[in-house]
């Protein structure tokens, strides 16, 4: 499938980490969710496949 | 395809599969045993290929770090000891924490060489025969061949050769007398004398009566190797269970020598190239290439683990060490001199010895440090290129699918 892309630990570690840092600092929340904590907001959302971001992977694998 | 009797849909299903070729085979072994459907292969070669991608290695694992841990925790339990006789009987061989230092630092020469020779079919399976492989390398000194009384009163030296040991060691040469005069011409060759032969009796002495000339001329005499191999001090044979290219056992002499000359050994007709090794790594590099000296640096430091019951430790691990010492065609230490040496960043050098003189060095040079590596980003505090710190991020998704949750 096009666009479709598994991300390692680090990669998931990198954007769930991002992805807390812009909800702390207060940016609209893209799912629905009852937590309040950024990172446990960034992982539901990262769950979800809810967020804008593109690893770029400069060596040619997978 | 495979030697185990699945049906074709059976193998199409797997072969299918993104999994390693010893895997497959597992898979088919399993599938044949149970006699089980098509379906239930399939769920299997699934299974395995999903558990095999998880315990893959993944891109920017640090594994340089990892094998150093896993080959440093298993080295703190080694010996500290220089000396042990390994699996071979009489043989003293550098064994645990030495060896290991020896082979990452890719000495020249190492404690105790030794070469373990396997012969060719006809002279593995008869004593006699293998006996006349250990004559052509361990290297022969005249007092192994016969008595040698110094006649001050006549000045000159009179050799004896014990006839016996003359066959013993010529075994294709059949008359003694031919053989004291080969002994008698390398004599001459090597001490620049002139010989008198009778029998088995040798005679020379120096050119003018001089007490002095005379044991120099003994002295001389006996460092002359007049066969076999020079650095080979001692051979020892030993018959063993072998496992055959054909995968059956069988019993086979093979040698075991002491001082090595890699080369000069696989000369020798009877020895099987194919399967005798050295525990000299630039010997082997020498005579067989990068690749076998690759290979013997893991098997060696795989032995010396293995020796001291340490066993469990990755061979990926050594594999990297191998790799690391020799891709670049020629093997280079781990350490100051060989490759932590010739960093290219000059923090990452002056991080690891002699700080002041690299960097007033690197000053006077006027060097540039582009900061690529691991070390000189922790000094400047930047993050490092690896696992979270060398995620290239961008804000948007190229498509509209969105992302895939793990």
């Amino acid at each position: 499938m096009p666009g479709k892309q598994r991300y390692n630990r680090y990669e998931k570690a990198r954007i769930l980490g991002a992805r807390a840092l812009q909800v702390s600092y207060g940016a609209p929340v893209l799912i629905e969710t009852d937590q309040t904590e950024p990172i446990l907001i960034a992982a539901e959302e990262y769950d979800a496949g809810a967020l804008p971001f593109t690893v770029r992977r400069g060596r040619g694998d997978e | 395809m495979t030697e185990f009797d699945v049906s074709a849909d059976v193998e199409a299903v797997v072969e299918d599969r993104d999994i390693p070729e010893d895997l497959r085979e597992d898979v088919y072994r399993v599938v044949e045993e149970r006699s089980l459907s098509v379906e239930a292969a399939d769920e299997i070669a699934k299974a395995v290929e999903n558990r095999y991608r998880e315990t893959r290695v993944e891109p920017l694992d640090p594994v340089g770090t990892v094998s150093a841990q896993s080959i440093g925790e298993p080295g703190t339990q080694l010996t500290m000891n220089t000396f042990h006789y390994a699996g071979v009987a009489e043989i003293d061989v550098t064994q645990g924490l030495p060896r290991l230092i020896e082979l990452v630092d890719a000495r020249k020469t190492p404690d105790t060489p030794m070469m373990t020779i396997y012969l060719e079919d006809e002279y593995a399976e008869s004593r006699e025969r293998a006996h006349e492989v250990v004559w052509q390398l361990e290297a022969t000194k005249i007092l192994a061949l016969g008595d040698v009384s110094t006649n001050v009163a006549d000045m000159n030296v009179s050799i004896d050769l014990n006839p016996d040991t003359l066959q013993e060691r010529w075994p294709t040469v059949a008359d003694t007398g031919e053989i004291a005069g080969e002994i008698a011409e390398i004599i001459e060759d090597s001490l620049g004398v002139t010989t008198i032969q009778k029998g088995t009796n040798v005679q020379f002495g120096p050119e003018e009566p001089s007490y002095r000339d005379l044991l120099q001329l003994v002295e001389e005499l006996r460092e002359i190797t007049f066969k076999g191999i020079e650095e080979i001090s001692r051979v020892v044979i030993r018959k063993e269970d072998v496992e055959t290219p054909e995968d059956e056992e069988r019993e086979e002499f093979v040698l075991y020598t002491e001082g090595s000359s890699f080369g000069d050994a696989l000369e020798i007709e009877g020895v099987d190239a194919s399967r005798s090794s050295c525990n000299n790594i630039h010997e082997i590099h020498r005579t067989l290439g990068i690749e076998a000296a690759r290979e013997t640096i893991i098997e060696e430091t795989n032995d010396t683990l293995k020796e001291q019951g340490l066993d469990n430790v990755n061979v990926r691990h050594l594999m990297l060490v191998a790799d690391m010492m020799t891709n670049r065609g020629e093997i280079e230490s781990i350490g100051r001199h060989g490759i932590s040496g010739s960093k290219e960043s000059v923090l990452a050098r002056a991080a690891f010895e002699v700080t002041v003189n690299h960097l007033l060095d690197a000053a006077i040079h006027g060097e540039v440090d582009d900061l690529n590596g691991v070390t000189e980003n922790v000094i400047v505090g930047k993050p490092i290129k690896l696992g979270t710190g060398d995620v290239d991020l961008r804000m948007g998704s190229l498509s509209k699918s969105g992302e895939q949750a793990d």
